[in-house]
């Protein structure tokens, strides 16, 4: 039965490039553009439609990092060249996400590492990144900015623009030429108020990519869904302020009860399925970019993706 | 017992020991503002122990004071308990000060048409020849003089028993007073000799805080005399739930005195000064919310604060003002306004009398904010209200240098785009104190077209001027420096106020756009908003559409129409056909149980933006902020 997958709906979902090959003036051997659907995720079943990228999160402080993880990793949570060089040839994620989670010490005053660590990721894997900046106003402003300079060219996405802070975030994404992910508390009246601050500070819709913020499954993750499927529907309608790609990062999941109390024999494919269900829900509900932290995470979904797309043509430029 | 002494005027009160200086204060006759109804969270009833031993939680509390206040013994009234015998400074600015109270109505001719008349009739005594009872031959010459129809005139037995004597009295000259209640006509009153010149009434505006009397000539249909003067309920508590739970705990008695004590010195002020004898006020006309009309009653209004919020009676009620000691002539009538729930009640009944909207086919829609705020969207056919919890910023109120519309409260304000020099305007012209409702509004719209603050409230700090600043946890904005002020203190705005005023002002918006989702109506296709109450006028109304309080519809289409409680009192008062509709009016309109409404706390996050989320709901106040951004920074 042939229907109208479109619905009438007049909207896009705006494009965003990530990453920028040498062709473009930066390093990355590829660049994804993500957005452009005119309907739900995976109804648009022509050439060209892309499947949710998965992005594989490190950082360079393993002492913030969830102990299953630091397990199954091993020694490369020490040094977050190498992780992100496994991400990319060993768990085949399709970007890596640092946290600078060095900056979450009291006191932290030592910008000059943030540019090095960023290099050296850069170094270490030629997938686009995602760069999570620090978690405190004081010195959001030198972080983001160190961050920006270190990855010039790279069209990075920087993160996390909340409606208290994305005014520094906003200016180190703007003088380097990066995006912006805008995080909102699970709901799409806030969600759209943050991408009109800053629309109105100067970052033009194709440098927004929003995060509506992921409660793990069983921890709020309906909610998420719900703020999701509306911030899709909004821009299918035609609102330009929500129009942006979505990404979902359950930064949380490994750290649910179900998840920390399982027995050692299970606890690592608990993990993993809990990673996994949150994913793939998240990605029906419009999210084109899932975080992951667990790597056994990534071949399940990339198989759930396919399955769901039946005609996956490819996703790189 | 402690013995208090307060000064600066030396009034000595004694008081069980463990009692507050607040309950002392009450007692002494001083009116302490107190804004949260004496539960510590307001920090208006500032006062400084000078000698005794008190107990109070300097921790707890800490964040009212400067450490210099401390140092001269500042603490809360009403979280400070007497140990000892004790001498307490009461500060002027923690008195309940003389407020700018909206006296005036709109300006309406009304057709006059009162429910009360007299009639002065001259008798021909009875003889063996004519013996019909003394009541006929009164009502007859009633009836001769242009009054009811004899047998259609109901006599109550209290009268009955005066007239023999009256009649023969005076010579069978004599004037009589006939009420037209629900009941149909009425003798009221009967009095010697010809008074028929002397007929008045009273329309009262019987507000939480306020309380405004109109006086009428009944004869002549003109004003007598206007007076006005604070609740005195409100040493029972500020707000309305604080004086519901007063009486939950000592009875409803003290309050319902307190209502007829404030309305009685209303009365009386404005007689006085028209040089009339309260003897010939006939009737009272009292619009008041459902609360403040149920204590005025003595009825019970404890079950109305919780849920389902159920009010003991809507509809208009008539008493002889005697049973609930009105000052006036005791044969007198009450006329109670009818309400609709529980959070609407009679003034706002009285506000859609007062400004027509209930007899027009367009759409308008009716606006009155207080701490509370009431809306009524609709026409001749149907019409929708609810109301909801503005909270007491636009009053001034959580605002840290929020103020009432006292004297030397700022009230108007602008400021310069290049400089960020704010010019300002004070009650009273005197040196600035604090910042009233009008006020905070003013600088909303300001600060944000100056981009001082961005859509959500929050202050860029990044603009280099000295005026913003961050002290304790949040930016702040001088509105004042110390010197210009009256107070010694930088008047200031914090983010965490601007977010305050922020929520008050996304309640009354996201009620509003409630309202229309419910009549399936957008912005275009109201004609008018009316602003009922003190502070719509007030406010600037450009102002209040750029931070988006109201829809957007066009600021000539916004009217004020002043204290609409009692221009529709006086409506009712003078015209008893128009009276006659309230009834109906209070029937005919639905109201919206907010809290029911699952719609609503969508639209309140989407209020909660400057003007609003969507901004095509504000096609002017876009591109005026758009021209303002060109402009400057």
């Amino acid at each position: 039965m042939v229907y109208d997958v479109n619905f009438g709906w007049s909207g896009m979902i705006s494009e965003v490039i990530l990453g920028a090959t040498k062709a473009d003036g930066g390093t990355r051997r590829i660049s994804y553009r993500i957005g452009g659907g005119k309907t739900l995720p995976f109804l648009e079943r022509k050439p060209g439609s892309s499947v949710p990228l998965i992005a594989f999160e490190i950082c360079d402080n393993p002492q913030y990092w969830s102990p299953i993880v630091r397990n199954f990793c091993g020694d490369l949570v020490n040094d977050c060249g190498e992780w992100a060089q496994a991400a990319d040839s060993v768990y085949k994620a399709d970007m890596v996400r640092l946290y600078l989670t060095s900056t979450r010490q009291r006191d932290f005053s030592d910008i000059a590492s943030v540019g090095k660590t960023v290099e050296t990721v850069l170094s270490g894997t030629s997938l686009p990144l995602i760069i999570e900046g620090s978690n405190e106003p004081k010195i959001d402003s030198e972080v983001f900015l160190k961050c920006g300079e270190a990855g010039q060219g790279e069209r990075l996405l920087l993160g996390t623009a909340e409606a208290g802070r994305y005014r520094s975030i906003a200016a180190a994404a703007m003088a380097y030429n990066h995006s912006v992910i805008a995080q909102s508390p699970i709901d799409v009246n806030l969600a759209k108020q943050l991408n009109i601050l800053l629309k109105e500070i100067g970052v033009s819709r194709d440098r927004i990519i929003i995060d509506p913020y992921t409660g793990s499954l069983g921890y709020g993750f309906e909610y998420s869904y719900s703020a999701m499927e509306r911030i899709r529907f909004s821009a299918l309608k035609g609102d330009a302020d929500l129009s942006m790609p979505l990404i979902c990062s359950a930064t949380d999941t490994l750290t649910v009860k179900e998840v920390r109390e399982a027995s050692p024999a299970i606890q690592d494919d608990i993990a993993v399925q809990w990673e996994f269900t949150t994913g793939i829900a998240a990605a029906v509900a419009g999210s084109e970019i899932i975080c992951v932290r667990h790597p056994r995470t990534i071949p399940l979904l990339r198989k759930a993706f396919g399955s769901l797309n039946t005609e996956d043509s490819g996703k790189g430029e | 017992m402690r013995t208090v002494t307060f000064l600066p005027g030396y009034r000595k009160i004694e008081i069980a020991r463990g009692s507050t200086i607040l309950d002392a204060a009450q007692r002494a006759g001083l009116n302490i503002n107190v804004v949260c109804g004496g539960q510590g969270k307001c920090g208006k009833c500032i006062v400084y122990v000078q000698s005794g031993k008190t107990s109070f939680d300097a921790q707890k509390y800490g964040r009212f004071f400067t450490d210099e206040e401390r140092s001269r013994g500042a603490c809360l009234a009403c979280e400070t308990t007497i140990e000892s015998d004790l001498q307490v400074f009461i500060p002027e600015s923690t008195l309940i000060q003389e407020q700018k109270i909206l006296i005036e109505g709109q300006e309406t001719a009304i057709e006059f048409h009162p429910s009360v008349r007299k009639y002065y009739v001259e008798l021909q005594p009875p003889t063996l020849s004519d013996p019909s009872p003394d009541l006929s031959r009164l009502l007859w010459g009633i009836q001769k003089t242009g009054g009811p129809a004899a047998e259609k005139m109901y006599v109550p037995l209290e009268v009955l028993r005066e007239i023999p004597a009256i009649l023969r009295h005076s010579e069978w000259k004599s004037t009589g007073t006939i009420s037209l209640v629900p009941g149909g006509y009425r003798l009221v009153d009967l009095q010697e000799n010809d008074t028929s010149k002397r007929l008045y009434g009273a329309a009262v505006d019987l507000g939480s805080t306020t309380i405004v009397v109109y006086l009428w000539d009944l004869v002549s249909g003109k004003i007598a005399g206007i007076a006005s003067n604070y609740n005195r309920q409100i040493s029972c508590g500020e707000d309305i739930l604080a004086r519901v739970n007063f009486a939950r705990k000592n009875g409803l008695g003290k309050l319902q005195a307190l209502a007829t004590e404030s309305i009685n010195a209303a009365i009386t002020s404005a007689s006085n000064t028209a040089g009339i004898d309260r003897e010939d006020i006939y009737e009272v006309v009292v619009a008041g919310n459902t609360v403040m009309t149920h204590m005025l009653l003595g009825i019970d209004p404890a079950y109305m604060i919780s849920e389902p919020y159920v009010p003991v009676v809507r509809r208009a009620l008539s008493v002889a003002t005697g049973r609930i000691g009105i000052a006036c002539n005791k044969n007198g009538g009450l006329f109670v306004f009818p309400a609709v729930s529980d959070f609407i009640g009679g003034d706002i009944i009285a506000d859609i009398l007062a400004c027509g909207m209930s007899e027009k086919e367009e759409i308008s829609l009716l606006i009155d904010i207080g701490t509370n705020f009431e809306v009524v969207l609709g026409n001749n056919e149907w019409m929708f209200s609810c109301a909801g919890a503005a909270g007491p910023a636009l009053e001034g109120g959580e605002v840290l240098f929020g103020m009432r519309a006292n004297p030397g409260a700022i009230e108007k304000i602008t400021i310069d785009p290049d400089t960020l020099n704010p010019v300002y305007s004070t009650i009273n012209g005197i040196k600035p104190r604090g910042i009233c409702g009008s006020g905070l509004i003013d600088l909303l719209a300001e600060l944000l077209c100056t981009c001082v603050i961005d859509r959500t409230g929050r202050i860029n700090s990044g603009i280099a001027n000295p005026r913003i600043r961050t002290s304790g946890h949040f930016p702040e904005f001088v509105i004042a420096w110390a010197a210009e002020t009256d107070i010694g203190k930088d008047i200031v705005i914090t983010e965490n106020d601007i977010k305050n005023l922020i929520m008050s002002k996304a309640s009354v918006h996201a009620a509003c756009l409630t309202l229309m989702n419910q009549a399936g109506i957008t912005r275009r296709e109201i004609t008018t908003i009316y602003f009922a109450g003190a502070f719509g006028n007030y406010i600037n109304k450009k102002n209040a559409t750029i931070i988006g309080l109201i829809p957007e519809i066009g600021i000539d289409r916004i009217i004020n129409i002043g204290n609409g409680a009692v221009t529709g009192a006086n409506i009712a008062l003078i015209n008893r056909r128009k009276r006659k509709t309230l009834d109906e009016i209070a029937f005919r309109i639905a109201y919206i149980e907010l809290n029911a409404e699952s719609s609503f706390m969508d639209e309140y996050t989407s209020s909660t933006f400057l003007p609003h989320t969507d901004l095509t709901l504000f096609p002017i106040v876009q591109k005026l902020l758009d021209t303002c951004r060109l402009a400057g920074r």
